[in-house]
C-alpha cells in the first residue's frame, strides 16, 4: 500500500491531502468533501436547487423561480419597460454616476491635497468636512428633490456628495503614509519645493488616492441606486421599484442581478486599471 | 601619513562649536550634541562610531544642512552650510529609494532637478550604476532589489550629482553580515575609482577601521561629545584579520563603550 | 528642528481658533442667507427655524405623526435590531469559513453572489416581502451589516500568524482548540474593524429604507418635510441622522477599546 501523505500545517487537519491506494473508499470520499472547490460547486447548485424547489412549494408570489427570473431578464432586454429597454435603464445610471462621480474626483482630490498639505486650510476646511462627514449621501435627497426637482440634477448632485468624501479622505490621508525621509533625500538631490510635489508628494499619494477613487465609485453606485429608489422615472433603481409597486418579484431579482453584475464589472475593470497604473503599489510597505 | 592616502592638506568641511539641543513636549531642554570640533580634509575617508543614541546621525544631518545647529556652524569650502543641496551627497540608512521610479530614474533624479537633458543625465546615470556594479538593472524597480543592491542605488543616486562630500548614514546597518562585508570592500572600490571626501557614520568599530583614513569616537551617551580621534595608517585593501587592524580595533574597544 | 515651544503653543492656538471660527462662521452665514432672503425659506431653513422645530417636535406629534424621540426611537430600534442579528450570525460564520474549509466551501458561493449587491437594493425585495416596518427595515439592516462582518472576520482568522497555529499543534491541540484559543483572539482587530464598516453602511442603507416607504423614523420624517414643503423638518431630520450615526459610531468605537484593551490593532 502506497501512502503518501503532506500535511499542511496552517490548516485544519482535515486538509491533509491523503493518496493511498484506491480501494480505501472512506479515505477518498473525504478528500473530495474535504476538498473546496468541489464544495464550491455542490453549494452553488445546491442553492439553485432549493430555491427553486421553495419557489415551486408555492411560495411563487414571493418568491419567483430561477428560471422566471432568467425569462424576465431576457424579456426586459427586449421590450421596454416605461419606455426603455434594460440596457437603456442601465446606461441612465451608468450616466449619473460618471457625471456625478467625475466632477467629485475631479474637485475633491485638490481639496483633500491642500488640507493635508497646509496647514491653514486643514484649520479652516477640515472641520466643516467632518461635520458633514457622518450624514449618508442619500440623506440629503429631499433637499436636492425640492431644490432641483425629479431629474437629472437632483441625483447628480447626490452622487457628488456621495462621491466627494472618500476623494477627500483618502487624498488628505494619502500625504501621511509617504516616508518622510524621501522628501530628505529629494532635498539633499537639490529639488525645490514644485519639484518635490511632482516627484514625491503626487507619486506617493497616488495609491491611496486611487484607493479613494474606487471607494468613491462604489459609494456612486450605491447612492444612484437609492436615489432612484426614491424618485426617478428610469434607471435600473427604478426598475426594481417598479418590479415591488408591480409586485413582480422576477423583476425585483432580476434588476438585483444586473446590479450586482454591473457593480462587479465596474470594480473588476478598476483593479486592473490599477494594477496598470501602479506597478509598485504593493512593495511601498516593504521599503 | 600613510593612512591618508590621497587625501590633501585643504580643509573641506570644518564644524565649529557644534551643538544642538531639542526642547521636549515637557518643557526640557535636551541636548544630543554639545562642543563638537571637526575639520576634515579634502579627499579623506573619515568615520564616526559611536554606539546608538550619540547622536551621530543629527551630527551628520547637520552637515548635511537637513537640521541647523543650535550653536555653531558647518563650513564646506569655507562656506557656511545653511540648508540642504546637492553639492552633499546623502546615503541613508533605510536606503530611501522612490519606489515609483526605476533603478536610472533614481540615480538620474538630482541631475533631472538641475535640470539636465534627458539623453546627458541617462549618461552619467548609466557611469554610475555601472561604478556601483549595477549593470543590467536600470530598469528595474527598488522593491525587486535587495537590500544591497538597494543601498549600491542609493551611492549612485548620491554620487551621480557630483557633490562635495559624500555623507553616509550607517548605510550598511540593515544589511546580514556577509552583505555588509562585501558592501564595505566595494565602498572603498568606488571610492578609491572616484575620489571624494566622505564622512561616513556607523557604530560597528571593525567597519570603521577596514575603512577609515581617520576614526572619530564620540561619547557613549547624550550629549554627544568628540571623544577621541584616531588616525590609521594600514594601507589599503585592508585585512580584517591582519593584526594590525585587530590591535587597533581592540584598543578603539578598550577606550570607548563599544563591543564589536 | 529646533522648537521653540512658545512658538508652536501659540501656531496650534491660533490654528484651533481658525477652526473653532470657520465652523461659526459657516453657521452665521447660513443664518443671514435665510434671514435676508437670500436663499428664499421655501428651500432652506435656517439654523434658528431648524432650532425652533427641535424643541416643537420634542413634544408634539403634529404636523407628521410622532414626536422626534419616536422617530429617533423607530430608526434606532431598528438599526439596532438588524445589526445586532447581522453580528450574531455574521461574525461566527466568517470565522468558521475562515478556519474550517467545510464551512466555507459551502458559504462562499452564496455569499460571494449576496456581496455585490448594494444593500440598498435590497429595499424593494424587503418591502416587498414583509411590508413597511420593522421587520423589513431590520431585514434590510441584517443583510448590509452581514456582508462586512463575514468578510472581516474571515480575513481576521485567515490573517492568524501562522507559527502560533503551528505551534499549539506541537502541543497536540486539535482543530477546534486551535480555533477556539489562538484564531478567534486573534481575529478580534479585525473583527471590531467590520463593526465599523457595518454600521456605517447599516445606517445608510436604514436611512435609504425609511425615505422609500415608511410610516415613522428619521428618513420617513425627511420625506414629510418634502411632502409638507417645510424645510426645517427636513434638515432637522437630516441633521438628526447625521448626530445619531455618529453617536453611534462613537459608542462602538468605545465599546471597542474596553473589549478588546491591549490588543495591538
Amino acid at each position: 500500500m502506497l501512502r503518501v501523505e503532506q500535511s499542511k500545517n496552517n490548516y485544519p487537519s482535515q486538509e491533509r491531502s491523503v493518496v493511498r491506494s484506491t480501494y480505501n473508499i472512506l479515505q477518498l470520499a473525504k478528500a473530495v468533501i474535504y476538498n473546496r472547490y468541489i464544495l464550491y460547486i455542490l453549494s452553488t447548485f445546491g442553492f439553485i436547487y432549493i430555491w427553486d424547489f421553495v419557489a415551486a412549494m408555492g411560495f411563487s408570489k414571493f418568491l419567483p423561480r430561477p428560471i422566471e427570473v432568467v425569462n424576465q431578464l431576457i424579456y426586459m432586454l427586449q421590450y421596454p419597460l416605461a419606455g426603455k429597454t434594460l440596457l437603456a435603464h442601465v446606461w441612465f445610471s451608468i450616466k449619473r454616476v460618471l457625471i456625478g462621480f467625475a466632477i467629485a474626483v475631479v474637485s475633491g482630490i485638490p481639496i483633500g491635497l491642500a488640507i493635508g498639505l497646509n496647514r491653514y486650510v486643514r484649520a479652516i476646511v477640515k472641520p466643516i468636512f467632518d461635520l458633514f462627514k457622518p450624514m449618508p449621501p442619500i440623506a440629503w435627497i429631499s433637499l436636492a428633490i425640492l431644490w432641483f426637482g425629479i431629474g437629472e440634477t437632483s441625483k447628480v448632485f447626490i452622487i457628488y456628495i456621495g462621491s466627494i468624501v472618500p476623494c477627500v479622505i483618502n487624498s488628505y490621508n494619502a500625504l501621511y503614509i509617504i516616508d518622510p525621509e524621501l522628501y530628505d533625500a529629494a532635498k539633499m538631490l537639490g529639488a525645490n519645493r514644485r519639484q518635490e510635489f511632482f516627484h514625491v508628494t503626487l507619486p506617493g499619494a497616488f495609491p491611496a488616492i486611487f484607493a479613494g477613487i474606487q471607494i468613491s465609485l462604489s459609494m456612486a453606485w450605491t447612492t444612484v441606486i437609492a436615489a432612484e429608489l426614491v424618485g426617478a422615472r428610469e434607471g435600473i433603481g427604478f426598475i426594481i421599484i417598479q418590479g415591488m409597486n408591480l409586485a413582480r418579484p422576477a423583476q425585483i431579482i432580476g434588476g438585483m442581478i444586473v446590479i450586482a453584475v454591473t457593480a462587479w464589472l465596474i470594480s473588476a475593470t478598476f483593479n486592473r486599471i490599477e494594477r496598470w497604473v501602479c506597478p509598485w503599489k504593493a512593495e511601498v510597505a516593504q521599503q | 601619513m600613510e593612512g591618508r592616502g590621497s587625501a590633501t592638506m585643504k580643509v573641506k568641511i570644518e564644524c565649529q562649536d557644534i551643538s544642538k539641543y531639542f526642547i521636549t513636549e515637557a518643557n526640557e531642554k535636551k541636548e544630543v550634541l554639545v562642543d563638537f570640533n571637526l575639520s576634515v580634509y579634502e579627499n579623506e575617508f573619515i568615520v564616526i562610531v559611536g554606539p546608538g543614541q550619540s547622536g551621530k546621525t543629527t551630527l551628520l544631518r547637520i552637515i548635511a544642512g537637513l537640521e541647523k545647529p543650535s550653536t555653531g556652524k558647518v563650513l564646506l569650502d569655507g562656506k557656511e552650510v545653511s540648508g540642504p543641496g546637492p553639492d552633499r551627497g546623502l546615503v541613508f540608512q533605510r536606503y530611501t529609494l522612490f519606489p515609483w521610479k526605476t533603478v536610472i530614474e533614481n540615480v538620474e533624479l538630482g541631475l533631472r532637478f538641475k535640470g539636465l537633458p534627458k539623453k546627458e543625465r541617462r549618461e552619467i546615470a548609466r557611469h554610475y550604476i555601472n561604478l556601483v556594479g549595477l549593470s543590467g538593472f536600470e530598469d528595474y524597480y527598488p522593491h525587486q532589489l535587495s537590500g544591497g543592491m538597494k543601498q549600491r542605488v542609493g551611492i549612485a543616486r548620491a554620487y551621480a550629482n557630483n557633490p562635495e562630500v559624500m555623507l553616509l548614514d550607517e548605510p550598511f546597518g540593515q544589511l546580514d553580515a556577509q552583505t555588509r562585508y562585501l558592501m564595505e570592500q566595494e565602498t572603498i572600490r568606488i571610492w578609491e575609482s572616484e575620489k571624494r571626501t566622505v564622512i561616513f557614520v556607523t557604530n560597528n568599530i571593525e567597519e570603521a577601521v577596514y575603512l577609515a583614513d581617520r576614526i572619530v569616537t564620540l561619547e557613549g551617551k547624550l550629549p554627544g561629545r568628540l571623544k577621541k580621534v584616531y588616525e590609521v595608517n594600514l594601507p589599503r585593501p585592508r585585512d580584517y584579520t591582519d593584526l594590525a587592524f585587530l590591535e587597533l580595533r581592540q584598543k578603539i574597544m578598550d577606550e570607548t563603550s563599544l563591543i564589536l | 528642528m529646533t522648537a521653540n515651544n512658545n512658538y508652536l503653543k501659540s501656531s496650534a492656538r491660533l490654528l484651533k481658533g481658525l477652526s473653532v471660527t470657520s465652523v461659526i462662521v459657516l453657521i452665521l452665514l447660513w443664518e443671514l442667507a435665510i434671514d435676508f432672503n437670500i436663499i428664499p425659506s421655501t428651500l432652506l431653513a435656517s439654523p434658528s427655524q431648524v432650532i425652533k422645530l427641535f424643541i416643537y417636535k420634542l413634544n408634539h406629534i403634529d404636523p407628521d405623526g410622532a414626536t422626534l424621540g419616536n422617530h429617533m426611537l423607530v430608526s434606532v430600534g431598528e438599526a439596532l435590531i438588524g445589526y445586532i442579528f447581522a453580528l450574531i450570525i455574521g461574525i461566527p460564520l466568517g470565522l468558521l469559513m475562515g478556519w474550517f474549509v467545510i464551512a466555507e466551501g459551502l458559504a462562499r458561493p452564496i455569499f460571494e453572489i449576496i456581496r455585490p449587491i448594494p444593500p440598498v437594493a435590497w429595499i424593494p425585495l424587503a418591502i416587498f416581502w414583509f411590508g413597511i416596518g420593522l421587520k423589513s427595515k431590520a431585514f434590510i439592516i441584517w443583510t448590509s451589516g452581514l456582508v462586512p462582518c463575514v468578510i472581516n472576520s474571515f480575513v481576521g482568522v485567515k490573517m492568524t500568524n501562522p507559527v502560533l497555529i503551528r505551534m499549539a499543534r506541537t502541543y497536540g491541540a486539535s482543530d477546534w482548540e486551535i480555533f477556539k484559543t489562538i484564531c478567534i483572539p486573534s481575529a478580534l482587530p479585525m473583527v471590531f474593524g467590520g463593526l465599523q464598516v457595518a454600521l456605517a453602511t447599516a445606517w445608510t442603507a436604514l436611512v435609504a429604507a425609511e425615505l422609500v416607504a415608511a410610516d415613522a423614523g428619521l428618513g420617513f420624517l425627511i420625506t414629510m418635510g418634502r411632502r409638507l414643503l417645510m424645510p426645517d423638518m427636513i434638515v432637522l431630520g437630516m441633521i438628526m441622522v447625521g448626530l445619531t450615526g455618529a453617536l453611534i459610531g462613537f459608542l462602538v468605537e468605545k465599546l471597542e477599546r474596553v473589549l478588546i484593551t491591549g490588543v495591538r490593532r
